[in-house]
């Protein structure tokens, strides 16, 4: 209140016309420092984006890209895209794809996941995708923030673990099997050799048509016995544990064994005609037997579903320069040029579903791999396909 | 010696010196200029010449004119808001004390926030105003070039004085020519708020050597023209007189007021009176009561305004009283404070009011309220 105006206050010598420019310049010191303190933080967030491994998108609501970080650029060097929508840069479609997790969290206003396949570089590269909405009172507009994670190698290495899995049930219930059958086995070879060595000793009381027909018989079973022995022994082979240590391998005695375990499934097509041509003597490879025969077990059931109802499935091995080299062919349907690339991806089929999970050859490949050998297909569209493997001489 | 100090606005001074108003602003930074004037100088058409010239210069111009001849705070807070909704920038005060003190008012609101009554007082404004320039069309008021401004609290009925440095305009820009259109009454009341303004400054405590010849020179402008500007509009006469109400102001702006001042705001705030009409009623009462104080100063006065004389100092301080009291009568001017306060009793609530009033301050006699009461009674 004016009650406390002194004549001191009223010369106010301390007092001055205050000006803009005092206060300007207390706003651009102030600026300055603000400046500077949000310069750091955008560092510091910076610095924490870049840390981050995925593939980060900010989109908008129409799905337009408005920024990216820096795993991006790796990904897709020299693309520019924002102001792409990403199913144009990702698709090459025009409009967006019905399993769209951004358009469900803006919707529903939660964080969506999703798992999609994307062709990058030529490759099928496996995305988990997580969206989050940005719905923030300050933006104009709502925003989507994508990240994308490579899980491809994830996604092999899991189905190579439930294949081992599969092949390691497989070998416990062989040997459980395997087990149980040899020794009724050995009873019924054993009974039947009683009455080989009975008939000699009955030669002269019997009539001879009979006797000729008991050896006959007993000659049958005796060889059917051994036969199922074989069938055993080879089952019992692949329960041996997965991660068995490479021992030299005789290549021809594991196509015999694996054809032995296919006989069943050949006799079923029998308009199917299977030749082998095995090179005797052939130099022993260093490997795991077991993989092996489920890389040849793999390439003849696809020969044998690729033949179809009536064909030619022709099995090879042979020498060629330092590798031993085994050859499966077949005069069925072929691959078109465009699934070349594809084959040896995990998951790619084209067997109807529950035919095939197409992981068949990729896992071939992955063996072959870990062999230093190396897989190659040569095919042509309605004459049919060949597939060779080479394992090097060690 | 007291140390002082003597603050004053740019002054740009003489006939058509309106046509560097725009040019000014522009100076200032003006793009969207906030005008604040009043009907009374719409139907002059000075308004309409200074719209002219801003639009000639390209500025845009936001024209406020809700105001009453005592602006009051409401009015005040409502130029402020269209201040900021229009995003105004230089402010342009047209015309006498009211439009020019409402002005500053809303360069305060405009910077300050709050309300006009968290000023009243000295040294209370904290943030920079916007810039201002003042274009007065009366000779009298000062506030163009003073510290400054009057507005009325029409709750509490009182008139607040604020003062601050920061209410010095940047530019004041006086133009006689502007006073010609000004009635009889007006341009009386005025010249006698000017020449108030002159003498109580010049009796202040605060009076130093840089305020007291602007004083002694305007009492001297005043008491030779008035009566010609008054009575004959001569535009040399108004021009003297546009140059005594400047002098007083940087005078009165510095050294401050007294009672004189402090009573006329009291009765403005109660009766809504004419600021200058109150004035020449108090002032002989007034310098009566300052004489035990000031009596060489009072006789300076005297001389100022009549000339050499060979009667005592004693002598010549009574008679300044009775001169001035002589020559607004002559002037017609009414001279009983009866004639503007309705009821005698009221007398003891505006003299506490008064006491208040930061102008009494520096007052070369101390005065209570009982001592201001005196002085109403004998101007009664």
């Amino acid at each position: 209140m004016s009650s406390n105006t002194s004549l001191t206050d009223l010369i106010g010598i301390e007092h001055n016309k205050l000006n803009f420019f005092q206060e300007l310049q207390k706003n651009i010191e102030e600026l300055t420092t603000i400046n500077l303190q949000s310069e750091d933080q955008r560092r510091e967030i910076a610095a924490i984006l870049d840390g981050v491994t995925d593939v980060m998108m900010v989109l908008s609501e129409n799905l337009e890209i408005i920024s990216v970080n820096h795993v991006f650029e790796e990904l897709f060097p020299g693309i520019n895209p924002i102001g792409k929508t990403c199913y144009s840069l990702f698709r090459n479609v025009d409009k967006p794809c019905p399993e769209c997790p951004a358009f469900r969290a803006i919707s529903t206003n939660s964080v969506c996941k999703e798992t999609a396949i994307f062709r990058v570089d030529s490759r099928n590269l496996q995305f988990d995708m997580v969206a989050s909405p940005l719905k923030h009172p300050d933006l104009t507009e709502n925003r989507i923030l994508i990240f994308k994670r490579d899980v491809t190698l994830e996604k092999e290495y899991q189905a190579k673990f439930y294949q081992a899995e599969k092949m390691a049930t497989i070998g416990v219930l062989a040997a459980g099997v395997a087990h149980e059958i040899n020794n009724p086995m050995a009873a019924v070879a054993g009974f039947a050799e009683g009455i080989q060595r009975r008939l000699a000793r009955l030669d002269e009381s019997v009539p001879d048509d009979l006797a000729d027909d008991l050896h006959d018989y007993t000659d049958t079973i005796l060889k059917e016995c051994s036969r199922c022995q074989d069938i055993v022994k080879t089952l019992l082979s692949f329960s041996r544990p997965v991660a068995a240590d490479f021992l030299p391998v005789d290549i021809n005695q594991v196509a015999k064994d694996t054809l032995r375990l296919l006989d069943h499934q050949l006799r079923k097509n029998k308009d199917i005609n299977l030749t082998t041509e095995l090179t005797t003597p052939i130099h022993h490879v260093h490997g795991d037997e077991a993989q092996l025969k489920q890389v040849i077990l793999n390439l003849m059931t696809n020969a044998v579903d690729a033949a179809g109802d009536s064909g030619e499935i022709k099995l090879q091995t042979f020498t060629e320069g330092d590798n031993v080299g085994l050859r499966v062919c077949d005069s069925g349907c072929g691959i078109p040029p465009e699934n070349i690339d594809l084959l040896f991806e995990p998951f790619f089929t084209t067997k109807s579903v529950g035919h095939g999970i197409g992981i068949g050859l990729s896992t071939c490949y992955n063996i072959v791999k870990d062999h230093n050998g190396e897989i190659v297909v040569d095919s042509t569209p309605e004459e049919g396909s060949c597939f060779t493997v080479l394992l090097p001489i060690k | 010696m007291q140390i002082t100090k003597f603050a004053i606005p740019e002054v740009i001074f003489g006939n058509g010196s309106i046509k560097f108003l725009a040019s000014c602003a522009q100076r200032l930074g003006a793009k969207r200029v906030f005008l604040v004037s009043d009907k009374g100088l719409e139907s002059c058409g000075w308004v309409q010449q200074v719209m002219d010239l801003l639009a000639e210069a390209k500025l845009e111009c936001i024209y406020f004119n809700d105001l009453t001849a005592n602006p009051r705070d409401t009015q005040v807070h409502r130029g402020a808001e269209l201040y900021h909704e229009t995003n105004a920038d230089v402010i342009i005060g047209l015309g006498g004390g009211s439009p020019i003190d409402a002005a500053k008012g809303i360069a305060t609101i405009v910077s300050n926030g709050g309300k006009v009554s968290d000023y009243e007082g000295a040294n209370r404004i904290s943030h920079p105003l916007p810039p201002m320039i003042f274009i007065p069309t009366t000779a009298g008021s000062g506030s163009d070039v003073s510290q400054y401004a009057i507005i009325s609290d029409k709750e509490r009925e009182v008139k607040m004085a604020i003062i601050s440095r920061s209410l010095v305009p940047n530019i004041s820009i006086i133009d006689p020519e502007l006073l010609v259109t000004k009635s009889r009454k007006l341009i009386l009341a005025s010249a006698v708020d000017a020449l108030a303004h002159a003498i109580e400054s010049y009796i202040s405590r605060l009076a130093s050597p840089f305020t007291e010849p602007q004083a002694l020179n305007a009492i001297k402008l005043i008491a030779e023209n008035l009566e010609a500007a008054a009575n004959h509009k001569d535009p040399e006469a108004l021009t003297q007189l546009a140059i005594a109400s400047t002098a007083a102001g940087m005078s009165f702006s510095n050294a401050g007021l007294g009672v004189g001042h402090a009573l006329a705001h009291a009765l403005g705030g109660r009766y809504d009176v004419m600021h200058g009409m109150a004035l020449p009623i108090l002032l002989p009462s007034v310098m009566r009561f300052n004489i035990p104080s000031c009596k060489l100063k009072i006789a300076t006065i005297a001389r100022t305004i009549n000339g050499a004389s060979l009667c005592s100092i004693d002598e010549q301080a009574e008679q300044v009283c009775d001169s001035l009291q002589k020559m607004f009568e002559d002037l017609g001017v009414p001279m009983r404070l009866r004639d503007l306060v309705p009821d005698e009793a009221d007398l003891e609530e505006i003299c506490k009011v008064a006491v208040n009033d930061a102008c009494a301050v520096p007052n070369p006699r101390e005065a209570n309220w009982q001592d201001l009461l005196g002085i109403c009674k004998e101007a009664w």
